[in-house]
């Protein structure tokens, strides 16, 4: 609020136009002072509320997230609870039955939250980089496109199709993440393939 | 029957569009508020005293919203000339040396003295009550710009009260169908800023954010997770005393360093965006000692 000083000193009623407070100059600075004193006990707690987007489906509802503590501020935070965006055109507030349960996905025991990698035979998965992870998937990918990509069809029209492997992208990415990964897998010729960008 | 080939979601039902503004009831809006500043009174708490008080002074303003004379609504050329320049139709300048205002005014001045209030109050209701023209004219104009001279809170409070009397039946005039979104933090209606914003729990608007003009009361709807006073969404945070479960939080903006405070009806139907604003007043103290600066204009709780 703008509080400027006054020009006018008839207004400046002795004892009255002391006080800066709106309780002090209307006589109910005793109240103020025993809330004063009252509030000297608590301390502020930093709360977030922040827009993210569903990332189960393509119809990529709006959610916000709430959290107690401040990442930004350095705290930890800790999710409390996740709704719909009631500000989103997408969905206006509302969520499918697995959006609404998104902050269970979220706090999953189960949850994956880095690569992990079954060796063939294997009964167990083992913990691995995103360097192995990623070199492992390049090599997969490479030796299948080598061994079944089609270049032409039966009348010898090119068609440079490699329908053995399919990829599934998630929904909450911006459209330039969407417009990327749809340029990177169709130009490997790709036929199987979802992501945002369909819709 | 619908014979139009093009798509219509809303038949589907349960995606209804919040609406940009609701226009004040002026005697609903302070009857309402009147009752809940009575109920925060007898609830008891440190401000009881300063509760009562607004509570008797709000009943007033919901007496006379019913007993003076309507108001003369505003020329449907300067609404349509308003709207196509993006601008509020109550020109609030204007309003500081408007007959229908003076004369809210000195009806409220003279009704007011009934009210019972502490002797510092009285004193500085008698000076205003006393001011020539020329004064009331800088009161007005100060109120009309959300503005309180620091060392002159208490006159103020008592024109502020006559300003949201006047402007909140003006404003009930108007068609809010016919208002524009100005810009974030601007009220629609009169241009003023917002005293606090609600996240609103009734059907069909539920969990969309309306903000409350501190002038004229008209309710404005605002993108949630936005800053009030700069429109900035990248630094938003809340606080609150830690006490469990908070309905009514701060709003912070790590841009601008402003706090606007946000009430979660939500939550809590009950709450009014001007008496839960001065019922928290103790969110302000303890915002007071940060670097944050209160964006919202409220002239109940001037001085935070």
């Amino acid at each position: 609020m703008n509080i400027d000083l006054s020009r006018r000193g008839f207004l400046r009623l002795a004892g009255a136009g002391v006080a800066a407070t709106s309780l002090g100059a209307m006589g109910f600075g005793g109240a103020e002072a025993a809330e004063q004193a009252h509030v000297r006990a608590f301390k502020l707690a930093t709360t977030t509320e922040t827009r993210n987007t569903c990332p189960y489906c393509s119809v990529a509802c709006g959610i916000i997230m709430y959290s107690k503590g401040d990442v930004k501020a350095g705290e930890t935070a800790e999710l409390l609870h996740i709704e719909g965006d009631a500000d989103h055109p997408t969905n206006r507030g509302t969520l499918c039955p697995k959006g609404a349960a998104l902050k269970d996905f979220v706090h999953a025991p189960t949850r994956l939250t880095k690569p992990r990698y079954r060796a063939a035979g294997a009964s167990d998965f083992q913990d691995i980089t995103w360097e192995e992870a990623l070199d492992k998937i390049a090599r997969a990918m490479k030796d299948d496109r080598d061994a079944n990509f089609i270049q032409a069809n039966e009348a010898g029209v090119p068609v440079n199709r490699w329908t053995t492997t399919g990829f599934l992208a998630a929904s909450a990415t911006t459209n330039e993440t969407a417009w990327l990964t749809y340029k990177t897998v169709r130009s490997m010729g790709i036929v199987g393939f979802d992501n945002q960008a369909r819709v | 029957m619908n014979n139009s080939l093009k798509p219509d979601p809303s038949v589907i039902g349960g995606v209804p569009v919040a609406p940009l503004a609701f226009l004040p009831d002026a005697a609903a809006v302070f009857d309402k508020r009147a009752g809940r500043f009575a109920f925060l009174a007898d609830h008891g708490g440190n401000l009881a005293p300063y509760m009562r008080f607004l509570a008797d002074l709000t009943a007033l303003q919901a007496r006379l919203a019913r007993e003076l004379p309507s108001p003369v609504p505003i020329p449907s050329d300067r609404v349509e000339l308003a709207r196509s320049s993006r601008m509020p139709p109550i020109d609030r300048m204007a309003l500081a040396t408007d007959e229908g205002m003076h004369a809210t005014l000195d009806r409220f001045l003279a009704e007011v003295a009934a009210v019972e209030m502490p002797e510092q109050a009285r004193l500085a209701l008698s000076a205003v009550t006393a001011s020539g023209i020329a004064d009331r004219h800088w009161l007005l104009e100060n109120i009309l710009s959300d503005r309180i001279p620091e060392d002159s809170a208490a006159p103020h409070l008592f024109v502020s009260a006559a300003v949201q009397l006047h402007l909140a039946r003006l404003a009930g005039t108007l068609d809010g169908a016919k208002l524009v979104k100005i810009r974030t933090g601007t009220c629609p209606t009169c241009g003023g800023k917002p005293a606090t914003s609600s996240v609103m729990g009734q059907a069909g608007i539920e969990s969309t954010r309306y903000a409350t003009c501190g002038c004229c009361a008209t309710q404005w709807n605002e993108v949630r997770v936005v800053c009030l006073c700069c429109g900035s969404n990248a630094a938003i945070s809340y606080r609150s005393a830690e006490s469990g479960e908070a309905t009514v939080k701060a709003e912070v903006c790590g841009d601008c360093k402003g706090w606007v405070k946000i009430l979660y009806q939500v939550k809590n139907a009950s709450l009014d965006p001007i008496a839960d604003d001065v019922s928290s007043l103790g969110l302000d103290m303890l915002m007071k000692d940060t670097d944050f600066r209160r964006g919202g204009f409220n002239p109940f709780i001037a001085g935070y």
